[in-house]
């Protein structure tokens, strides 16, 4: 995957897990839109990196695929550096509004969000012109109940958000809660599929040309979650644990407990999915796994974040 | 989200990026605290070919024994 792939128009700013990729579009000369802005804790350094990619332009617009902290945390940020428009999904607009934490997903996953103001909403159905290039606004449910994805059919480049990465897609959160999500990512897959990009920007890692190959993966990923609600549980709180160590760097194993414990997802999984165990139990089981996979170090009470 | 055993990398990977979700500049050496790259490394990163960013690496192989020097 080289620079050849995409359009000069269209700049990907890699970055790791904790901050999602920002594509960054130059609408011409003078301004340009960024979609997706990384996590609250990074927002300096992805202001630096924005204003390095500008070139001297305006940032005149904002776009959020979905209000996931790891997309949306660099809003606030590049608002305030950059006087730009925030377009956002329908599906959480009044809660982004009101700032609901709760409704919004910070409190439900213990992550973090500074607070920033919507200018406008963006449908699926409605084209949005940036980077010199049409992208059509898709709803890509599964992941996310409200998740977009941007779909430019001329140069057949795909913006996916956290639906399809080269090696999977984000948790699917809706089914922990026994609400559809297979069904919507199995669909949406289908769907990615039959437009046949030629490219694909994800949410996180680099862009990806061998778009069968990581539809094939996903297919087979999403086969395992589907068939085991067990195991698609244990899943999500492996990497909701993963998300607050790579943030924190490291955590006392009491500090991590207590901060879940007031979180909604980790104490509905317990309860859902391991109703017989404590919920310090149902933690440190979960962390045992991540330190069985390397994810993790124990050293003494304290929790490490490993890098792979 | 993260999990080693579904990391971004697909299996025939390209040069991985550095990053490990630090993505704090310092602003005395001026490379991330995390990957050691400096912002243009970092914002160019997607654009390189493979020898670009095998180059990198080696930079920040050099830059990682720096800072430990100075560091110890």
């Amino acid at each position: 995957m080289t620079a050849f792939d995409l359009p000069a128009t269209v700049r990907v700013l890699e970055r790791g897990w904790l901050s999602s990729n920002s594509v960054l579009l130059y609408d011409d000369h003078e301004s340009a839109t960024i979609i997706d802005t990384g996590y609250a804790s990074h927002a300096e350094q992805t202001v630096a990196l924005v204003r390095h990619a500008l070139g001297g332009r305006r940032l005149a617009r904002i776009v959020n695929t979905h209000l996931h902290s790891d997309h949306c945390g660099g809003n606030a940020a590049l608002e305030l550096a950059f006087g730009a428009r925030i377009l956002i999904p329908p599906g959480h607009a009044d809660a982004v509004a009101r700032w609901d934490e709760q409704t919004l997903t910070f409190a439900a996953t213990g992550q973090r969000c500074e607070r920033f103001a919507a200018d406008e909403i963006l449908r699926p159905g409605e084209v949005l012109r940036a980077g010199e290039l049409d992208w059509e606004v898709l709803a890509a449910q599964g992941h996310d109940p409200h998740s977009l994805a941007l779909w430019n059919a001329s140069d057949r480049i795909l913006i996916s958000a956290d639906a399809l990465w080269a090696n999977g897609f984000g948790v699917i959160f809706p089914e922990l809660e026994g609400e559809s999500g297979f069904a919507e990512q199995r669909a949406l897959l289908a769907r990615f599929a039959g437009l046949a990009p030629r490219v694909v920007i994800p949410g996180h890692g680099a862009p990806f040309t061998d778009v069968d190959a990581a539809l094939e993966r996903a297919h087979r990923r999403l086969d395992s979650l589907a068939t085991s609600p067990e195991r698609n549980a244990r899943h999500a709180a492996k990497v909701l644990i993963k998300f607050l160590l790579l943030d924190w760097r490291e955590v006392s194993s009491r500090a991590l407990t207590e901060h879940l414990a007031g979180t909604h997802y980790l104490p509905l999984l317990n309860r859902r999915y391991a109703p017989q165990m404590a919920f310090t139990d149902f933690v440190a089981t979960t962390v045992d796994e991540l330190v069985a996979s390397g994810a993790a170090e124990r050293r003494g009470d304290t929790l490490v974040n490993r890098d792979n | 989200m993260p999990l080693p055993e579904q990391d971004a990398a697909p299996p025939s990977a390209a040069v991985p990026s550095p990053c490990i979700s630090v993505c704090t500049m310092n602003p005395t050496t001026g490379w991330c605290d995390g990957c050691l790259r400096t912002i243009d490394e970092i914002a160019n990163w997607s654009q390189m070919g493979d020898s670009e960013r095998r180059a990198v690496w080696l930079r920040l192989d050099a830059r990682r024994t720096q800072r430990q020097r100075h560091a110890g």
